[in-house]
Parts: C-alpha cells; structure tokens; sequence
C-alpha cells in the first residue's frame, strides 16, 4: 500500500481509538475488542478482547491486551454509526489524485 | 525462515530478558528457561543450549493471559502463523488439500515465575513488532491506468465522456429518439421550475391564470427561434 493512504487509515483508526471493533485476521480467527490504538503500520493494540467464535477457535483465550500485527489483518470490522463514509470515500479520492500528480 | 535452531540468543539490542520462564509450544511444555525480547527476533533458551527463535513477521499477535479459567497461570501468549512441529523445524506444507493460504498456526505461552513482568515483556514485544513492518508490497491499489476509473479525468470532463451538447452544434446534431428526450426531460425540467417560476418561451401544461397576457410557445421551435442567428450547421 503506498505511503499516504496507509497515512490516511493510519489517521481514520486514530479516530476510532476507544470504540469496539472486530478485527479479522487472515488465518480467519475474528477478534472482538476495544480499540486501544494503533501505529502507522496499522499495527493494532485491543484491550478487553474475546475470541467471536470460540469453538472454532478455542486457541485464543480470554486474554487481556493484545497486539495484532497489521500485516496479518483482512479486515476490521466498526460500528456503522461511527463511519462517516462520505468523509472516508471523499478523503480516499484526494488522496488517490495526489497519488497522480 | 521462522524458527533458527542453531542460532544462539542475541546479545545486543535486547529489550527484555525474563529468565525463570517455562515455554509451551502448542500445549506441549518445553521447560523453564529465558526469554529474550530482541530487536532482531525473539528467543527463548533453556540454558543447556537448546531453544528456539522466532522473527517478528511470523508473529500475527501476542498478548497477556490474566484469566486463570482459561489457563492456570498468567503468561504471555503469542500466535506464530506457521505450523512448528516438535523437532523446533518449520513443517513442510505437504498437505494437498489445503484450501487456505494460511498454513497453520501454532500457539506459544511464556510462563514467566515473575508475574509481574508480563506487561514489561508485552510493551517489549510491541517495540520490536514495529521495527518489522512488512516491506512496502507493490501497490495493493494498482495501477488505475487504462481501463480503471479516471477520477482526474472524470472530473475535469477531458476524459472518454461525451462532452456537452449545446445549442450551437444544435439540437439537430440529435437524433430523433435524442430529441424526443430531450424536450421530454425540458419538459419535465418546465414543470418542476413552473410551480415556483413562469420561464418564458418554455412551454408548461400548467397555465396561470397570472400570467395570461404572456405568449405561449412551442418548446420545439423555440429553440430554433431563439437562436436564429446561430450557425446551426457546421
């Protein structure tokens, strides 16, 4: 991913910093968490975390604070009502013309 | 390469050593040994010389356990995302039927004596984490050249899209079907503005009593009209 639009989620996870996410690895286990913060290789650090599908997974106990390394992450998942995608989408679109010129 | 059998543990650019702490690989225990936090990977020896190492970018995430149901004791646990079997050495991906990218995990506690260390041990790991990103992959975005969307020339009408119609080519340069849409949708556009407005030379449906002293006129040959000096065929 090329610098600054890791720089732009890099910013967007910042704001979401508190706010309970999921975060879904590429291994397919799904964490369930509080966003405690995140570094600008999208690193993620959750707090108060919990396994969403522990039968599956029964690996991953009911640990406290967590770092997930942001190469392995597919997706996060965040609450609806806290996403401006307007704003996302319309931030996205600056950054990809800067990206051409 | 995620696990160096042979390699011995760091010496520099160590974060944290935890001595007294038993390893489990994948729940089988290892004994007790030291666990070293180093800049360039992780280890963990048990003083007779055996241990194993781990390089960053196989860990996928570690974290403190504190919850005793779960696991008897408070330790730190980590995710490598590769499959380790008992002789320390990365399993060779046999299996055909494997769908997954994935390969496997393989789940390690540290168990340190010294509870009291683990944060200390965490905080270490996430500082090293971050001296191995990922190098820079190529582009996940791709290169939006040739077929892809243009949002520059999208939004500065130079690219593939039709450019403007307007009076001077005239509405002639429409076809049939063309001009029928068109007067349907200035048709359409007359009676929206009429119930705020009375445009002159647009024919409405819609007659006002207020205004009856003004002509009206066809919208099809108002255009033609209005523009009688312009240089219609080119």
């Amino acid at each position: 991913m090329c610098i600054s639009v890791l720089q732009l989620f890099y910013s967007f996870f910042k704001s979401l910093v508190g706010k309970d996410v999921v975060v879904e690895l590429k291994n397919d286990l799904s964490i369930c968490g509080t966003l405690h913060s995140v570094d600008q290789y999208l690193n993620i650090k959750l707090t108060d975390i919990s396994v969403t599908d522990p039968e599956k997974y029964p690996h991953m106990l009911s640990v406290k604070n967590c770092f997930i390394r942001g190469s392995v992450v597919r997706y996060v998942q965040l609450p609806a009502d806290e996403v401006d995608t307007q704003l996302l989408q319309d931030a996205a679109r600056k950054e990809a013309l800067q990206q051409k010129q | 390469m995620v696990l160096l059998r042979s390699v011995p543990p760091p010496t520099e650019g160590v974060r944290h050593e935890q001595g007294e702490t038993t390893a489990v690989l994948d729940g089988k225990g290892l004994g007790t040994g030291t666990l070293y936090v180093a800049e360039t990977r992780l280890s963990w020896f048990d003083g007779s010389g055996m241990g194993f190492s781990l390089e960053y970018p196989t860990i996928s995430l570690h974290a403190i356990s504190r919850d005793l149901s779960a696991y008897p004791q408070e330790h730190l646990y980590v995710m490598v995302n590769a499959k380790l079997n008992d002789e320390m050495q990365e399993n060779a991906h046999d299996d055909e039927d494997e769908e997954d990218e994935c390969e496997g995990i393989t789940e390690i506690r540290f168990v340190p004596s010294d509870k009291a260390a683990l944060e200390s041990m965490f905080s270490a790991m996430c500082e090293c984490q971050a001296l191995h990103p990922d190098p820079d992959d190529e582009d996940s975005n791709g290169d939006f050249d040739g077929d892809e969307y243009d949002v520059e020339e999208a939004e500065h009408g130079q690219g593939d899209i039709p450019s403007f119609c307007t009076y001077e080519e005239g509405v002639s340069g429409l076809r049939a079907e063309g001009q029928a849409t068109l007067q349907r949708l200035e048709g359409m556009l007359a009676q929206s503005v009429a119930n705020t407005f009375h445009m002159a030379g647009v024919r409405t449906d819609e007659t006002n009593g207020e205004f009856d002293d003004a002509v009206e006129v066809d919208a099809g040959s108002t255009v033609a009209g209005q523009f009688e000096d312009a240089d219609i065929d080119h």
